[in-house]
């Protein structure tokens, strides 16, 4: 009876830790290893337990967001918040138009989808934690080892980013999430951590090494071009700045 | 006992010199333009230990730089780098506008580490605010900025060496990238900006 009553606390317990909100999937415990290294650059960063949507906002879900929040609509937001691109596949204020609501949103700002994210009780993933979900495969927590991944992600930053977006629901990586790869770009919470920038005349060295054809001598995969693309993209990024393939999705601690 | 709070407080200020430019009394209440960074609503703390909104630095034009005063490699460029223009800006413009250092060092850079490093580089009062925020609030003034960061294995940023001037309303009017370039594109910005002062 005792052991009985320990396994059934024992497996609640777990149930607790692994079990994630709708809509979002659980990621356990990990350690992340940046791709770029400086010397002085921390080589692992250790990463909590933490939940992220199993796939990017929509557009249907942000237009539920600036019903709410009228200072998001498109023709109220302030400038130093979105630039002038802001929804701009949107008809209007709140007609999708042509866009739809399956769809990921694009257009968004790095201030509108962190709104958005606090507004549902989340924020966005960290730069670390995003790439740690992107990292597994489909089979394999480590998606270097899982081939049919490898393919799919090189055939997608490939391929020139189609005029009109597929919809969500791409196939489910080993923690159930969708759409990491093969859609769209995502905000991150600290996407200017990045130090891969394009006017780095002056920064620390650490940023030439990483973008001059040499500075990949010094990246963890060499493999991992996609990983490149991702961080150089980032980083050129300002919080106001819109783009037309540039979405995100929320995480939140557990 | 508020007289004698009335005396008492003008003897505090005097003992420490004037109050830096984030502290004095702010312009009256206005809307802040579209593009203004005073739109934001982050609360930040001076090395006076005074905690202020961005927009009581309304109505001058701020020479703006994000720094940490742990930093043992570009940020006293970067410092040198704005000493250098106080320098060699005329007195008619000097008098018109504020410079505004802002650590990205959260943990460290407390008020006091601020005021020790406001002695240790003989930063004026009269020009200089120096402010702290939190780690969140940090990351958002820099990233409207294009200001990159990111913290070493040993506690040190690598961070973008970048010099924004800010107009009176607080808006970004122009910025210099890197360390040891001509000034003379943004001492020009200077002047221009301080000729749209309101105060």
């Amino acid at each position: 009876m005792r052991l009985a009553l320990h396994l059934v606390v024992s497996c609640i317990a777990l149930c607790a830790v692994r079990a994630a909100q709708p809509g979002m999937a659980a990621i356990p415990e990990a350690t992340y290893r940046p791709l770029f290294r400086g010397e002085k650059d921390a080589k692992e960063i250790p990463i909590t337990a933490f939940q992220l949507d199993v796939r990017p906002v929509t557009n249907g879900e942000f237009l539920a967001f600036v019903r709410e929040h009228p200072r998001w609509q498109r023709s109220q937001v302030k400038r130093l918040f979105a630039d002038e691109r802001y929804l701009a596949h949107w008809a209007s204020d709140l007609d999708l138009g042509n866009a739809r609501a399956e769809q990921p949103v694009t257009n968004v700002s790095w201030f509108a989808a962190k709104t958005f994210a606090a507004s549902r009780g989340k924020r966005l993933p960290t730069t670390a934690e995003w790439e740690l979900a992107a990292g597994a495969g489909f089979t394999e927590r480590d998606g270097a080892k899982d081939a049919d991944f490898q393919a799919e992600v090189a055939r997608w930053y490939a391929t020139p980013s189609p005029a009109v977006q597929p919809d969500v629901g791409g196939r489910a990586n080993v923690f159930g999430v969708r759409d990491l790869h093969g859609l769209v770009w995502e905000w991150t919470s600290d996407f200017n951590s990045g130090m891969v920038t394009g006017d780095a005349r002056g920064d620390s060295g650490l940023e030439r090494q990483l973008f001059c054809g040499a500075g990949s001598v010094g990246a963890k995969d060499t493999g991992n071009f996609a990983a490149f693309m991702r961080f150089g993209f980032r980083s050129s990024l300002r919080a106001g700045y819109t783009v037309h393939n540039l979405g995100f999705r929320c995480a939140k601690t557990p | 006992m508020k007289t004698l709070l009335a005396f008492l407080l003008p003897c505090v200020l005097l003992a420490a010199g004037p109050l830096p430019p984030c502290c004095r009394p702010a312009l009256a209440a206005g809307q802040p333009t579209d593009k203004s960074l005073y739109l934001l609503d982050s609360t930040w703390t001076s090395d006076v230990g005074r905690q202020i909104k961005l927009g009581a630095l309304r109505g001058r034009p701020q020479i703006v730089a994000m720094f940490f005063t742990h930093c043992e490699y570009a940020c006293p460029i970067l410092v040198e780098e704005l000493k250098g223009l106080e320098r060699k800006l005329p007195p008619e413009v000097l008098g018109k506008v504020d410079f505004l250092l802002v650590s990205i060092d959260s943990k460290r850079d407390t008020p006091a580490a601020l005021a020790t490093f406001r002695e240790k580089r003989q930063l004026t009062r009269e020009r200089w605010t120096l402010l702290r925020g939190e780690a969140d609030d940090v990351r958002e003034l820099a990233a409207l900025l294009g200001v990159n960061y990111t913290e070493d294995a040993r506690g040190q940023f690598a961070h973008s060496n970048l010099i924004t001037l800010l107009n009176a309303d607080g808006e970004v009017a122009f910025q210099h990238a890197g360390l040891k370039q001509d000034p003379a594109s943004l001492i020009a910005a200077i002047e221009k900006a301080a000729r749209g002062a309101q105060r």
